[in-house]
């Protein structure tokens, strides 16, 4: 989970680091001129991605005429497509020399890496390309949140050939230590300081970016309270209305377009209710392949969709009800391999969803797929029954029993029949 | 597909392959007995669940470990340790442990697992932090450990028939003729599991068979990556080709290309990667905590893996179709098995009706007309053996020898002969309750320790000191435990061989029924959360009622009643039994002593009428009660046969002893099966189980 910046200045706080006086994060200018300020004051975008600097998102301001300026520029700056929400209102404070300080993740080691760069505020890997014996790097240990004592011998050597001042050298040596130290007891993934500004004597965290290890959320109630966080956040954009429903039923969803995209003709769009995170990833590829087979540039996923392990009816029920209020499915691919998930609770929550619509007159669109695996029979005995019962809420629904026909089979069926009935109706 | 194919390939198999070479010293004990033992560890809800699957599939689980509920059985076979330490005591030779435990306590279950030097772990548990993750990875790789996970649905090699995890039996194994199976095929590695069906099945309608699936974990740090699994995978000669089921974020894969790279010799065969998330948005988590591309990250992307992958000849795929297709080229076009096979085995697995959850009872077989206690005849048990043997019988499931029977005989005297305990009971509850309720307080049995047979030996004889003084009788300072018991029924010193003789016979007689009968359930479901025995017993004898177990007393009452009606009337005993049944059946009364639920010949009648005659203590009511059945068919108008209860009713009116008698001869002898079902229940069952008594199976002899 990221943090914005002012909720990972607050933990860099408790981990010991000076900040630049923090007035206050404000969601419109009248909140902002409340607050208790000393000019000059930096106007900062408060979003979950980077890149704000170069797109708007901070802005100095000398004096109370100017922040008004600031602060509406700054909200209505797009960065990276996403909208600024809020803004944090700091001192701004004279530099005398920038760092770069960071403990992140190393995805190729599986480990934490620490680097030190000697040129704060610019890019970490442009920094790496242009001037690499501008930085430090060193694996940590992964038994606890000290530094051993042969980094800090290498770690001194560096900075005394790039710091001439030996209180800063010192100065760092100790924020890396304390940086260490809060990356574990945080659970973080990412904790980054850049720049860590010298400003007079001390060193002072003028930006930060921290990353929390989401499963580890579970044990750091102390840190999300302070912080006012309730729970798990969204990624680095807000949660769509869809994504938000979905995350109340308590299944994964992700809207694979922007929330007010609008129909493109010649497209034919796809819902997609598989099973496991893995294939619902693979699904959205298949689509695109096996639908770019039969016409280029036709078929487009919507969604992203995991019912998880053992899905109650219920859930599947209101899984297929949310694909199918999307404004712009016009088909639905669907797949269930029982491997622990049966087969007899997914046909009852879906056919429970089609029966609703029907009595409600919601909108529902042909569903295409599979379905093999464990309670198959009670499953299959199941539909049957209702396909007597109620065949009019059931009449678009085209499901292959069995494993006579792999999966991307039945979607090459599915797209290519709904294609041919839309056109027909076009027609 | 027949479970015994799995035994012959072991040894040959790619788990064993994978074992050995992460320990050589497993080769030996391998190559001798041809097992690999697995274990579980965590016996949660979905570790008892998956422990069963895992066996049913044909994996030996031989061990499980669930901290703080030691020396108890799973599934009624699994010994269950409290530590790793202990399991590893008894199996040292266990090749793979799955951990179930909950991601908030599985780090620590598997660093023990790891530490201990288990050479396969599998951690099944999602959402571990990372940086747990982290520390169980480098422990796996310093103590050269397989860790597979976290967030893995784990690993399944078909052709043996072994699992460990929670992949369902989808996966097909080469098979050259219909019902012989073979090693040979293609290993699949993944990093997710869903996607393995879909894979599999693909691949499976091709005919291409698979010799292992390893899932390597979804999260973004997990013990195991491609690299470590591919080569040692690759060295297995029936491994023709890899495929690595891969995705977007992290570097596995890229990692994957470089190692290949660097040492081409340890990738000697063809690999195919499938690949997901071409068409995945940036910054959004997609299910797995590790399939997530970090926005401005050059690694992790779909494009980026696919190039790294085909930079070093990767066959990278991104369909269903593509992958079969890639695959068979990968394999010249070789099929292992005839699609028609895979799609049958299919049908059947997915066809089959729901398997019956039985549970395995050993003591008592009970079937209509038999009853076999431990493999003996009731019938047997009744002509000559003791309570003493008949319970350590039901207890140990042989009878002792000589030696072994009369210490045990002392055991139970000694221990009979101590005072019950002193309270006022009250007077008109029925001899059960009293029994149960001096059982429930009785000093000496709760101090008492022993083995489970001497154990079973002091319930019964505390329970015959606890009938004795509900009934009023004093028992002798000494004697064998015959007559002790024959005293606790009877009040006086029973001098009588022929009467202490018939009494025993109808001990043994009531000693047991299997586990339907209530006191037998009642004493079952106080042992299943773990009672102590003196309170299941106490439970189980308060069940024994004027419903359940009171017919005897009932029984010999009417015998009574047939026989003082004869003598007042002055007709024979036959016409009153006929009166008083029709007088009885007009107040809608239960007949006593007549019809059983299971029996049409009760196996206990003929014993106990012979017996009778034999000692010559068969009187009119006896008579009276052979000719019973045809009375109350002439009445009844269908056939409502004797049982036990009638015959021993009609034994005791003979006997000239009171009709209670007969209720607290049931007291006493089920006293004995009361204590083998408790014993059975703690040593067989996890605690607190959900208990159909319709459900349960005799297994015994």
């Amino acid at each position: 989970m990221r943090l914005y910046e002012y909720e990972a200045k607050q933990l860099l706080a408790r981990a010991g680091f000076s900040l630049p006086v923090q007035y206050g994060v404000a969601d419109r200018i009248a909140a902002a001129e409340k607050l208790p300020l000393q000019f000059p004051v930096m106007v900062k975008a408060q979003v979950l991605i980077g890149g704000r600097g170069k797109a708007g998102g901070i802005r100095k301001a000398e004096n109370k005429s100017a922040l008004r300026g600031a602060v509406k520029e700054v909200l209505a700056a797009r960065i990276s497509g996403h909208a600024v929400e809020r803004v944090l209102l700091e001192a701004a404070v004279p530099i005398e020399r920038a760092f770069y300080l960071g403990v992140a993740m190393n995805p190729v080691t599986c480990g934490n890496t620490l680097i030190v760069g000697l040129d704060g505020g610019v890019d970490i890997e442009e920094a790496a390309r242009k001037r690499p014996d501008s930085l430090f790097r060193a694996e940590l240990p992964l038994d606890g949140g000290t530094l051993p004592p042969a980094l800090r011998r290498d770690l001194e050597r560096f900075l005394a050939a790039g710091v001439e001042s030996k209180p800063v050298r010192a100065a760092l040596a100790e924020a890396c230590a304390q940086l260490f130290q809060a990356f574990v007891k945080y659970d973080c993934t990412l904790l980054e300081i850049n720049p860590l500004v010298q400003s007079g004597p001390g060193l002072m965290a003028a930006d930060a970016k921290a990353v929390l290890d989401n499963n580890a959320l579970y044990r750091q109630s102390e840190l999300l309270s302070a912080l006012g966080i309730a729970g798990k956040r969204h990624d680095v954009s807000e949660p769509t209305a869809r994504e938000q429903r979905a995350s109340k039923a308590g299944f994964a969803y992700v809207d694979l377009l922007p929330e007010d995209a609008q129909r493109e003709s010649g497209r034919h769009y796809v819902g997609l209710v598989p099973g496991g995170a893995g294939y619902g990833i693979f699904s959205i590829d298949e689509v695109q392949n096996i639908g770019g087979r039969i016409r280029k540039h036709c078929f487009v996923p919507l969604n992203f969709m995991d019912s998880g392990g053992g899905p109650t009816r219920e859930a599947v029920k209101e899984m297929f009800a949310l694909i199918l209020d999307h404004p712009l499915v016009d088909v639905i691919v669907t797949s269930r391999f029982g491997g622990i998930s049966s087969c007899d609770i997914y046909i009852q929550g879906l056919v429970a969803c089609l029966r609703e619509r029907a009595a409600t007159g919601a909108r529902v669109v042909p569903i295409h797929g599979r379905m093999v695996g464990t309670d198959l029979p009670a499953a299959r005995a199941f539909l049957e029954q209702a396909r007597q019962q109620t065949p009019g809420p059931l009449a678009q629904l085209h499901l292959a029993v069995g494993n006579e026909r792999i999966m991307a089979e039945a979607i090459r069926e599915g797209l290519t029949e709904s294609l041919r009935q839309s056109e027909g109706a076009w027609r | 597909m027949s479970t015994s194919s799995g035994s012959e390939h072991v040894k040959d198999g790619l788990l064993a392959h994978l074992a050995i070479q992460l320990r050589p010293s497993l080769a030996k004990y391998l190559t001798k007995g041809g097992v690999i033992e697995t274990a579980v560890y965590g016996l949660g809800q979905q570790g008892r669940r998956h422990a069963l699957l895992m066996r049913e599939y044909g994996a030996p689980v031989a061990a499980a470990i669930h901290p703080g509920h030691g020396a108890a059985v799973l599934h009624e076979s699994i010994p269950v340790y409290a530590s790793m330490a202990e399991m590893l005591r008894a199996h040292p030779h266990i090749a793979v442990v799955s951990i179930w435990k909950h991601f908030a306590t599985a780090t620590d279950a598997a660093l023990e697992a790891i530490e201990a030097r288990i050479p396969i772990v599998v951690l099944i548990a999602e959402g571990i932090p990372v940086q747990d993750a982290q520390r169980l990875r480098a422990a796996a790789h310093r103590c050269n450990v397989l860790l597979f996970g976290p967030n893995t649905p784990g690993i399944i090699f078909p052709p043996e028939r072994i699992k460990a995890g929670m992949l369902p039996d989808v996966f097909y194994p080469a098979e050259p003729e219909p019902g012989v199976f073979t090693s040979e095929g293609v290993t699949i590695t993944s990093r997710s599991g869903a996607i393995l069906y879909h894979l599999s099945d693909a691949l499976a309608a091709s005919g291409i068979a698979l010799n292992g699936v390893l899932g390597i974990g979804g999260d973004a740090v997990v013990g195991s990556d491609f690299v470590d699994v591919v080569p040692r995978v690759m060295s297995y000669p029936n491994t023709h080709a890899v495929v690595i089921a891969g995705e977007i974020g992290g570097c596995k894969e890229e990692l994957f290309a470089e190692a290949m790279r660097a040492q081409p010799e340890r990738f000697p065969k063809p690999v195919v990667a499938l690949l997901s998330g071409r068409c995945a948005p940036t910054g959004k988590t997609m299910g797995h905590a590790g399939a997530i591309i970090a926005p401005g990250a050059n690694y992790g992307t779909y494009a980026a893996k696919k190039t790294a992958l085909e930079s070093v000849g990767v066959t990278v795929v991104n369909s269903q179709t593509d992958l079969v297709k890639a695959v068979k080229k990968a394999l010249g076009g070789r099929t292992y098995f005839d699609p028609a096979r895979y799609r049958a085995h299919m049908k059947t697995l997915w066809e089959e009706p729901p398997r019956k959850t039985g549970w395995t009872t050993s003591i008592t077989r009970v079937e209509p007309n038999v009853l076999m206690v431990r493999g003996v005849p009731l019938q047997d048990l009744i002509n000559g053996a003791s309570l003493v043997a008949c319970t350590a019988l039901m207890i140990e499931g042989a009878i002792p020898d000589k030696r072994a029977c009369s210490k045990l005989e002392a055991l139970g005297c000694e221990l009979a002969l101590l005072p019950a305990a002193r309270m006022t009971l009250p007077k008109d509850a029925p001899i059960s309750q009293r029994a149960a309720t001096l059982f429930l307080a009785d000093a000496p049995f709760a101090a008492f320790t022993g083995t489970d047979a001497e154990w079973g030996i002091a319930c019964v004889a505390r329970m015959c000191a606890c009938v004795a003084k509900s009934l009023g009788h004093t028992l002798p300072d000494s004697g064998d435990f015959g007559a002790l018991c024959a005293t606790a029924l009877v009040g006086k010193p029973a001098r009588d061989p022929a009467l202490r003789k018939l009494l025993e016979a109808i001990l043994a007689a009531s000693i047991d029924h299997g586990v339907t009968p209530p006191s037998a359930q009642a004493t079952i479901l106080a042992a299943s959360v773990r009672a102590t025995m003196q309170a299941a017993v106490a439970n189980g004898t308060c069940a024994i009622t004027h419903v359940h177990g009171g017919a005897g007393r009932e029984a010999a009452e009417f015998f009574l009643a047939c026989l003082e009606r004869s003598r007042r009337d002055a007709i024979p005993p036959r016409e009153a039994a006929e009166l008083i049944l029709r007088e009885r059946m007009a107040e809608g009364r239960r007949i006593e002593g007549l019809g059983h639920r299971v029996h049409t010949e009760d196996p206990r009648r003929d014993p106990l009428w012979r017996l009778a005659d034999k000692l010559h203590r068969s009187g009119p009511a006896v008579a009276l009660s052979r000719d019973l059945e045809e009375i109350a068919t002439t009445v009844r108008g269908m056939r409502l046969p004797i049982n036990v209860d009638g015959v021993i009713g009609a034994i005791i009116a003979d006997c000239g002893l009171p009709p209670i008698t007969a209720s607290a001869l049931f007291v006493l002898g089920r006293s004995a099966g009361l204590a083998a079902h408790y014993i059975e229940e703690i040593r067989t069952q996890q605690p607190m189980r959900q208990i159909d008594f319709r459900q349960a199976v005799y297994r015994g002899k």
